[in-house]
């Protein structure tokens, strides 16, 4: 299992090595942050002394040994926009997407995993119809649409909960009910498709020639054996929230690493946007990890 | 019992009545986060907005909503001495939000400061090609030698934000400042207050506390102000802004114009430019595609502004004769069907594809040959701004400049001087001019600034102008506030009246 964990963390090692190199050189490559700081009108000299002061006028090679000098001992280096270290800036928000993204898998998992299963418990029926019919529409929805249509209802016209921003516990709900609705609908019919062949299996005929209930079957029997396809989708949907929401953070006002990681990019803020791809990359390449051990725990032919 | 009733009813009545209305905590949703609050930065938008005249205050002061001109702010009066330089009297018994008493060091260390090159302070480039040296007179009293001299220092002071001597050079994060509010919390991505000082030297405004918020969507801004989470919301969509009791539009001196390079043929030959500015039915996008009241431009500064020209009249929609302008040049060996590619930002404004793309068609219709080409914001600034690429082809910028400063000088130097950074040109008569309006004073000035205005439009039609656009802003009822062309760069919360 260790030596496992080891070539894992390698293999993402040397991608991550990869992805900071190309972006170092091709953010730099394609702006300038001083034009970008600076108003269009400031003077040559004026764009000039900022790219001094900041250590931009150096040969991009000696530029790009000290930022690694620089990692090596810990330091991302300033935000250029915001005169404040570029990791703190980029862990305030990551903070928030983190939670974001976990609360929103938890229950994702949960009700998909519970809405999926019953659906294959009577494949064609109507329970199973009307749940392929939301998930496909959750599926396919675009989200922003659907952040605006909730603001205007459940703010606007009902009252019931604040537009966007944070502060409150209720602030929380909107965007995440409109993050829910994506991964949902794609991991409802993947459940379903996995549990569909799984009860169709010999041991699930045999329990119930024993005598065994529907609920242990669904739940005991064929879900644990229909996980595996699951747990992979999951994971893919929690890596696409950990890069952050950007729609639903813009819209909702919710301070995430996704628009933070935009914007940056937008202004050439090189620190922070290197910073918060180192910062997303391990929380990444952390949860692939977990991933994997969930693998290795269900499926003792992987344990093995 | 009857007692109680009867004070309960009392209590009840005074909480309703006027005499606790007309003053309180307000909350404000801007579009985009301040990533600074560095006085020294106060003169771009998203950061002035909310610290400009809030907390830290300026000499002197531009009335926009009057026709006052320079007001007095920290200073109390000025006048030019013999040698051209400029002596400011300084308010007394002002104090900064750490305390310290305000006078002339403290000037002096904040024009010291912006100059410095430990920093990068953008209110520096109103500063450009003069040397100016502050020197303290008295606790009271300073002057400004500028070289060469500055008939409009006064104006330009109006930019230098005064931070107390103790300030550092480097870039801070906590604002100190002489103005009515000070920042009592910010969390970056969440909100930053403001509040009330009671050691304010001036009135003592409506407003206790302001909470701003920041929402990049419109609509949400609009759903915020609607569902009164805020109370003002100074920029929402055109399409949001259909309640009549809450929503107004105001001239937001920003113009749309297409800055063209007159260094490569065919853009060099004053036909073609003419044509382009005929081509375009500038008439047709209002009311559709830009807002109904927003007005056709024939400067690059808005109406308000000094030497303003009333006479300039806007280019006439004509086809057939851009048409026969460009058969004049290509009869002259001018080869008008090299394709022009035309250069747009992205979200520069509201449906700028849209507009970009008609403008385009336009241009076709009469016979041009025009590339569309959309790139984001560090890519714009590469064509708008000088050093331009070598090898280029025929290019056009289509860019959006923001001049609510009253003044031309704060754009043409860098619009059109043969040395302008944005400047697709040289002509020695517009130097000259701008040379000449820049160093008059008074109706000279204006005069000058609108000879100016005429020639580069109707002689050496510099550009194709387009629109002084407006803007739409939301204001809650419980206000009395209206925007105005200022609201862009400065939001200054004493002008919020509470009804």
């Amino acid at each position: 299992m260790l030596s496992f964990i080891r070539k894992r963390a390698v293999a993402s090692l040397i991608s991550l090595v990869g992805l900071i190199v190309m972006v170092f050189f091709l953010s730099r490559l394609t702006g300038d942050p001083a034009a970008l700081f600076l108003p269009v009108e400031a003077s040559a000299e004026m764009k000039d002394q900022f790219r001094e002061l900041h250590g931009l006028n150096d040969p991009l090679l000696v530029q790009f040994g000290r930022y690694v000098g620089d990692v090596l001992t810990g330091d991302l280096g300033e935000s250029l926009r915001k005169a404040r270290p570029a990791l703190d800036v980029v862990l305030e928000a990551f903070v928030w997407t983190l939670w974001l993204a976990i609360i929103t898998m938890t229950l994702v998992t949960g009700a998909a995993i519970v809405v999926g299963s019953l659906a294959a418990f009577r494949a064609g029926g109507f329970f199973d119809r009307l749940s392929s019919i939301i998930s496909l529409l959750g599926a396919s929805v675009p989200d922003f649409w659907i952040a605006i249509v909730a603001i205007v209802v459940f703010s606007v016209n009902l009252g019931w909960l604040p537009t966007s921003g944070t502060g409150s516990l209720l602030h929380w709900i909107l965007p995440i009910c409109v993050l829910f609705i994506r991964p949902f609908g794609i991991i409802v019919q993947v459940v379903r498709g996995s549990m569909i062949g799984a009860l169709s299996s010999a041991y699930v005929k045999t329990a119930r020639a024993k005598g065994v209930r529907s609920g242990p079957i669904i739940f005991v029997h064929a879900l644990r054996n229909a996980m595996l396809p699951v747990i992979t989708v999951i994971g893919d949907q929690a890596a696409s929230l950990l890069n952050g929401a950007v729609i639903v953070e813009t819209i909702f006002g919710f301070p995430g690493v996704g628009k933070l990681m935009i914007d940056s990019i937008l202004q050439r803020d090189f620190n922070v946007v290197l910073a918060a791809i180192l910062v997303t990359a391990l929380a990444i390449f952390l949860m692939n990890l977990l991933i994997d051990l969930a693998y290795a725990l269900l499926d003792p032919r992987i344990r093995h | 019992m009857k007692k109680m009733l009867v004070l309960g009813a009392l209590m009840l009545g005074s909480a309703l009545s006027p005499a606790f209305a007309g003053s309180g905590p307000i909350k404000i949703v801007l579009a985009e986060e301040a990533d600074l609050l560095e006085p020294c930065m106060a003169t771009r938008s998203n950061i002035g907005r909310i610290i400009m005249q809030n907390v830290s205050e300026t000499l002197t002061e531009l009335d926009v909503r009057g026709d006052k001109g320079v007001m007095p702010r920290l200073a109390e009066k000025w006048e030019q001495n013999a040698d051209g330089s400029w002596r400011f009297t300084l308010r007394q018994g002002v104090k900064f939000s750490d305390g310290t008493t305000f006078d002339a060091k403290d000037v002096k260390h904040s024009f010291d400061r912006i100059m410095s090159d430990k920093n990068a302070c953008e209110s520096r480039r109103y500063f450009g090609g003069m040397t100016v040296t502050p020197t303290v007179v008295d606790d009271y009293t300073i002057d400004f030698k500028a070289d060469p001299v500055q008939p409009i220092l006064p104006l330009l002071l109006s930019l230098v934000t005064i931070v107390p001597e103790e300030t550092p050079l480097e870039f801070v994060r906590e604002p100190v400042g002489t103005g009515p509010y000070k920042l009592t919390n910010w969390t970056p991505g969440q909100q930053i207050v403001l509040s009330a000082r009671d050691d304010y030297w001036g009135d003592k405004p409506e407003v206790t506390e302001a909470t701003y918020l920041f929402r990049a969507d419109p609509s949400v801004r609009a759903a915020m102000v609607q569902a009164g989470e805020v109370d003002l919301s100074p920029s929402i969509s055109q399409l949001d802004a259909t309640n009549l009791n809450t929503d107004f539009s105001y001239l937001d001196s920003e113009t749309v114009y297409l800055r063209i390079d007159h260094n490569i043929a065919p853009l060099n030959d004053v036909r073609v430019r003419r044509a382009l500015n005929i081509a375009i039915d500038r008439e047709a996008f209002l009311g559709t595609l830009v807002p109904e009241s927003a007005l056709l431009a024939t400067a690059i500064v808005p109406p308000p502004t000094l030497g303003w020209n009333p006479d300039v009249k806007v280019f006439p929609y004509d086809p057939e004769g851009a048409k026969k302008l460009l058969e004049e040049a290509k009869a002259d060996g001018v080869k008008v069907d090299t394709p022009i590619t035309i250069i747009a930002r992205s979200a520069n404004f509201p449906n700028v594809t849209e507009i970009m793309e008609a403008i385009q068609a336009q241009l076709q219709e009469v016979g041009f040959t025009i590339d569309l080409k959309f790139v984001e914001v560090a890519e714009h600034e590469q064509y708008y701004s000088k050093p331009f690429k070598e090898g280029r082809g025929p290019q056009i910028v289509a860019a959006m400049h923001d001049n609510s400063k009253g003044d031309p000088s704060f754009s043409m130097f860098f619009k059109y001087a043969t040395d302008g950074t944005q400047s697709g040109f040289s002509d020695p008569k517009v130097d000259d001019l701008i040379k000449r309006a820049s160093a008059a004073v008074g109706e000279e000035r204006a005069k000058l600034w609108s000879e100016l205005i005429a020639y580069l439009h109707d002689d050496v039609v510099a550009d194709v102008l387009l629109f002084h656009m407006v803007g739409f802003s939301r204001v809650s009822e419980r206000l009395d506030f209206k925007p105005t062309m200022a609201t862009n760069g400065t939001l200054q919360l004493s002008e919020i009246k509470i009804k």
